[in-house]
């Protein structure tokens, strides 16, 4: 199934919305769609918490443990793939 | 004779010098190593012109040196001061020059935002850096490559002249008010929590330790205490995913893991893969910095069948203080237990009299781990270190115990249960938050005219830092513009969690923010 531009952009741009209102150090920084979100300090292990019951109620998906890997987390960009990615395959 | 912090290490060097001491990712040193290496810093320490009784600071990341420095200051004769890597550079800055530091162990890769308080910092004489990244040219002051001098030959056998009685360390830890205090710890204290913990822990030299804990906190400097005193191996590692820490305890074989109410309330979550795999080789877990919350506790047991499960509480000035033996976790769950070992835990009530079973009365610690107050504040030194209430009059006023700030109950067993505060100190994920620390912060901003800071419960943190801001005449307060100021200034653990805005801040009579007026508001 392809995906759709438009959700993407819109996806990409809730993720970030959130992550700048509930992450004060985020603003300080551009956060930009590539640039690393747990090497900068804008994650860390109970801000993920957060953000996993953010994306599970606003985007009706399941994030299960298997999924909890650095490589979903690691930028806004890959963020935002993963989510698109399981919302496809729920839909 | 072992009376010095690295005498602990020194010992068990002798005992098992091809034995694994020491793990980082792929790094991993034998006893002889490590030992090896502690002694060529110390001569490193000793050439950089470290006297004893001087105070060295660490400010590194969780990593091998970092274990190392703690010792060879140690051996060198100084008193070490580890430094949470989370810190930023004001707090950093305040640490340094409250304790008079004279050297600082960092990292090259932390040096670029540590350089502006480097040169405001005249007790300073000597940087040694772990080459991580290229040292900036900006550095004024003489710097010592950490790995060249790990290899330098050691100092003489018999060079020890500092008794158990000297400062070994001091911990840096917050109040209900100002910044934070240096909770000053002899050698003795420190190697008596290392038998004491070793003892009720039952820890041995077969122990396979996971440090979690910041070594900047007492229970987790302990716990690396306890490691070498044994001649055990401990693992240190970091980590944003709870998983990770399972794939560890799995890869390792590790047998004991210690750990604050955050960091299990992150392991029993419903999707972690803690009780996905048996962990037979983990022989026993510890909570300490909190209490655990009771569905955390009721998940972990059930997760985790073959593994004891200590509860501990401890406060910096006495270091360590009661357990829950794993024996009475079914009949009080919501128990701190009883004293540690050779330590004896008195409730006192207002009149300074014992309390009765049931009675709510400040917990008093008597034993080996008072530490020897708060460095350079004698004042406050003598409102938390006390002579003992109970004392006979004969033996006069020699001995002093801890006045913990804490109001417990204790039952007709002997077993202690938390009742609050008698201060506004902050607890949040295992730290100590200072409400006046935070609000100095929002005022520095110049974006409000009042703020006052409460802590307000969490089920997952303990409390959460809870701000009320007033505006400057005529202004909105720019709450985003705030948090995020915040941010640029303090470790997350202090930012506040809510900012509400008021028009006035409510007052006493006598003009004072009105806390308690401020905590009725939130329920509290």
């Amino acid at each position: 199934m392809s995906t759709n531009p438009l959700s993407v952009s819109s996806t990409a741009a809730r993720i970030k919305a959130f992550l700048l209102e509930h992450f004060p150090s985020a603003r300080s920084q551009s956060l930009g769609g590539a640039e690393s979100l747990l090497e900068n300090g804008v994650l860390d292990s109970l801000g993920i918490l957060d953000l996993v019951a953010y994306l599970e109620r606003e985007f009706g998906i399941t994030v299960a443990d298997d999924d909890l890997l650095p490589e979903h987390f690691e930028t806004l960009d890959r963020l935002t793939a993963f989510v698109e990615q399981k919302r496809t395959s729920t839909a | 004779m072992d009376y010095l912090i690295h005498h602990m290490l020194r010992a068990s060097a002798r005992r098992f010098p091809d034995k694994e001491a020491l793990v980082h990712l792929d790094r991993r040193l034998t006893y002889r190593e490590v030992w090896s290496r502690v002694e060529g810093l110390a001569e490193g320490l000793t050439r950089s012109g470290l006297k004893r009784g001087e105070r060295v600071g660490i400010f590194l990341d969780t990593s091998i040196p970092q274990t190392l420095s703690i010792f060879a200051i140690s051996r060198a004769g100084g008193v070490f001061v580890p430094i949470n890597s989370l810190l930023f550079p004001e707090q950093v800055g305040h640490i340094a020059r409250d304790c008079q530091m004279k050297g600082l162990i960092t990292a090259a890769s932390k040096l670029g935002t540590l350089g502006p308080i480097l040169k405001d910092l005249p007790s300073l004489e000597f940087l040694i850096v772990v080459s991580d990244a290229e040292v900036p040219d900006s550095a004024s002051l003489p710097v010592g490559d950490f790995e060249d001098l790990c290899g330098l030959p050691g100092l003489a056998a018999s060079s020890d002249r500092a008794i158990d009685k000297d400062l070994g360390a001091i911990l840096y830890t917050s109040g209900s008010t100002g910044k934070p205090k240096g909770v000053m710890l002899s050698h003795s204290n420190v190697c008596a929590g290392a038998s004491i913990v070793s003892d009720y822990l039952e820890i041995s030299e077969r122990e396979r330790i996971l440090a979690l804990l910041p070594f900047s906190f007492d229970a987790g400097l302990n716990q690396v205490m306890t490691a070498f005193q044994q001649g055990a191996t401990i693992v240190l590692m970091t980590f944003v995913f709870a998983r990770e820490i399972v794939r560890t305890l799995l890869s390792e074989r590790i047998t004991g893991l210690a750990g604050v109410p955050t960091l299990w309330s992150l392991l029993a979550q419903p999707s972690s893969s803690l009780a996905k795999q048996p962990l037979p080789d983990l022989r026993y877990i510890t909570n300490t910095g909190g209490a655990m919350p009771q569905p955390v506790l009721g998940a972990l047991r059930q997760a985790l069948p073959t593994s004891r499960i200590f509860l501990m509480y401890g406060l910096t000035e006495a270091f360590r203080s009661t357990y829950l033996p794993p024996e009475e976790l079914d009949r009080r769950p919501t128990s701190m237990g009883k004293a540690i070992p050779d330590t004896e835990i008195l409730v006192i009530n207002e009149d300074g009299k014992l309390c009765g079973p049931g009675e709510v009365g400040e917990l008093v610690h008597r034993g080996p781990t008072v530490s020897l107050g708060y460095w350079g504040a004698p004042d406050l030194t003598a409102r938390v270190l006390r002579p003992h209430p109970l004392r006979q009059p004969e033996l006069g006023e020699g001995e002093l115990v801890c006045y913990s700030g804490d109001y417990v109950t204790m039952d007709e067993e002997g077993f202690l249960y938390f009742v609050g505060r008698r201060d506004t100190m902050i607890k949040t994920s295992g730290f100590r938050v200072s409400p006046t620390e935070v609000e100095e912060v929002l005022f520095q901003s110049g974006l409000v005219k009042g703020a006052a800071v409460i802590g307000v419960p969490d089920d997952v943190l303990g409390q959460t830092v809870k701000a009320f801001v007033s505006a400057r005449d005529g202004d909105a307060v720019a709450v985003a513009e705030l948090l995020e100021f915040c941010a640029r200034k303090m470790p997350r653990h202090m930012v506040p969690k809510a900012i509400e805005v008021l028009d006035e801040l409510p007052k006493t009579t006598s003009g004072k923010v009105n806390y308690p007026a401020l905590r009725k508001r939130e329920g509290l």
